[in-house]
């Protein structure tokens, strides 16, 4: 409920401080917020198939972010930069839909 | 990297032996009919929870602990990195925010040259409006010219009135005695001494006027005029007066005539005699 409660905050904190990014975070944040997501959707299926444990939520969460970013990061420095984070949106994407799918069949039973 | 794949490396005792129990549980709800999986449901916390009721759990009532708040710091940092990003996306006046180095490069080459097309086009513009100008300049400078020179050449013809410096000159002729040569002889003495506007009793002397005699008196282009004859002659006047006093001139002819001749001189005589400008039929510019 507090984690829920979290990501509420959250959103209306972004909403209404917008902030200006900056400059050197500006590339590397919407994929970090799509591997972020995907954290949250593998850390939710786990909550429903009940092995949920914060430490790996934790971990996952952050190497997600700072590998998607990394990537990010180095395919502009090979000049591939577009590539590259259009195949990590299509992986994460991907894994969001399966881990989307398991929750559901846990939630819907269908 | 999520929970999942790594649960198989990190073994967790009973709850993944409940995880492993799951796929064998599935089949069996799913082939069973609604009615009787809603019977099934009550039973199965004693067992295993299904990922609903685990769902529930979680959510109601609410835990605090230290992994919930870390989770829901990790959430409100994912939270809030999407509210920026949405809006700093949808942003109208940043829709270049998100834009690659090369896309970035590529738009501002193109705005480059289109700045260079609109200022060699702004150049161009400003030379033809330039250009016009100087012509309406010019135009409108001729124009005064031809103002100026249509009222020179008026007054030469005799089509516009004038006024300026000059002298008076009556003749009174009682006896009848002068002829129309005497006058024309004061006309051209006065032509020679400067005369710019001359007219005579109301007729206006210029380059076709001709004078003949009649009668008694005298006619000028046809109007007959009756004494006393008033020269009206715009001119300067220190000029006019002597050339017609000089010795032997026009007003001691006059005067050996048994005229009387009055000249004075003025700061203002209006010629205001008009004639109508006159198409030649013959004679035509050749100039051109």
């Amino acid at each position: 409920m507090i984690a829920v409660l979290g990501l509420v905050v959250g959103v209306v904190a972004g909403l209404l401080v917008r902030p200006e990014i900056p400059a050197v975070v500006e590339p590397y944040l919407p994929i970090a917020v799509v591997a972020a997501l995907d954290a949250v959707f593998g850390g939710l299926r786990a909550m429903l198939d009940g092995i949920f444990d914060d430490k790996v939520f934790v971990v996952s969460f952050l190497s997600n972010v700072v590998v998607a970013a990394l990537i990010v990061f180095l395919g502009d420095k090979l000049g591939v930069g577009a590539q590259l984070s259009t195949g990590v949106v299509v992986v994460l994407g991907i894994r969001i839909f399966s881990n989307a799918a398991a929750i559901r069949r846990h939630v819907f039973r269908a | 990297m999520n929970n999942e794949e790594e649960t198989p490396e990190t073994p967790r005792g009973p709850e993944h032996r409940l995880r492993k129990e799951l796929p064998q549980e599935r089949p069996a709800d799913a082939d069973a009919p609604g009615a009787v999986e809603e019977a099934a449901g009550p039973e199965e916390p004693e067992a295993a929870l299904t990922g609903r009721q685990r769902l529930a759990q979680g959510l109601w009532p609410p835990r605090v602990s230290r992994a919930q708040l870390i989770v829901a710091l990790l959430l409100f940092g994912l939270g809030f990195g999407l509210a920026v990003q949405v809006a700093s996306n949808s942003d109208s006046g940043s829709a270049l925010r998100g834009a690659r180095q090369e896309d970035l490069v590529r738009i501002l080459d193109e705005l480059d040259d289109r700045t260079q097309r609109l200022q060699d086009e702004k150049q161009g513009l400003e030379d033809q409006r330039s250009e016009l100008e100087n012509s309406s300049d010019r135009a409108e400078e001729a124009r005064k010219q031809t103002a100026e020179k249509e009222k020179q050449l008026g007054i030469l013809a005799g089509t516009v009135a004038a006024q300026g410096p000059g002298i008076t000159m009556t003749i009174q002729d009682t006896k009848g005695t002068v002829q129309a040569d005497m006058l024309l002889d004061a006309i051209q003495e006065l032509r020679a001494a400067g005369a710019e506007a001359i007219q005579v009793n109301g007729v206006r002397v210029v380059a076709s006027t001709y004078l003949s005699d009649s009668g008694k008196s005298v006619s000028v282009d046809g109007n007959k005029i009756t004494q006393p004859y008033r020269f009206q002659v715009i001119g300067k006047p220190q000029d006019l007066e002597p050339a017609l006093n000089i010795p032997g001139g026009v007003v001691q002819t006059l005067e050996k005539e048994q005229a009387t001749v009055a000249v004075e001189r003025s700061t203002k005589i209006v010629v205001d005699a008009l004639r109508a400008a006159e198409q030649p039929d013959y004679a035509r510019s050749s100039s051109q």
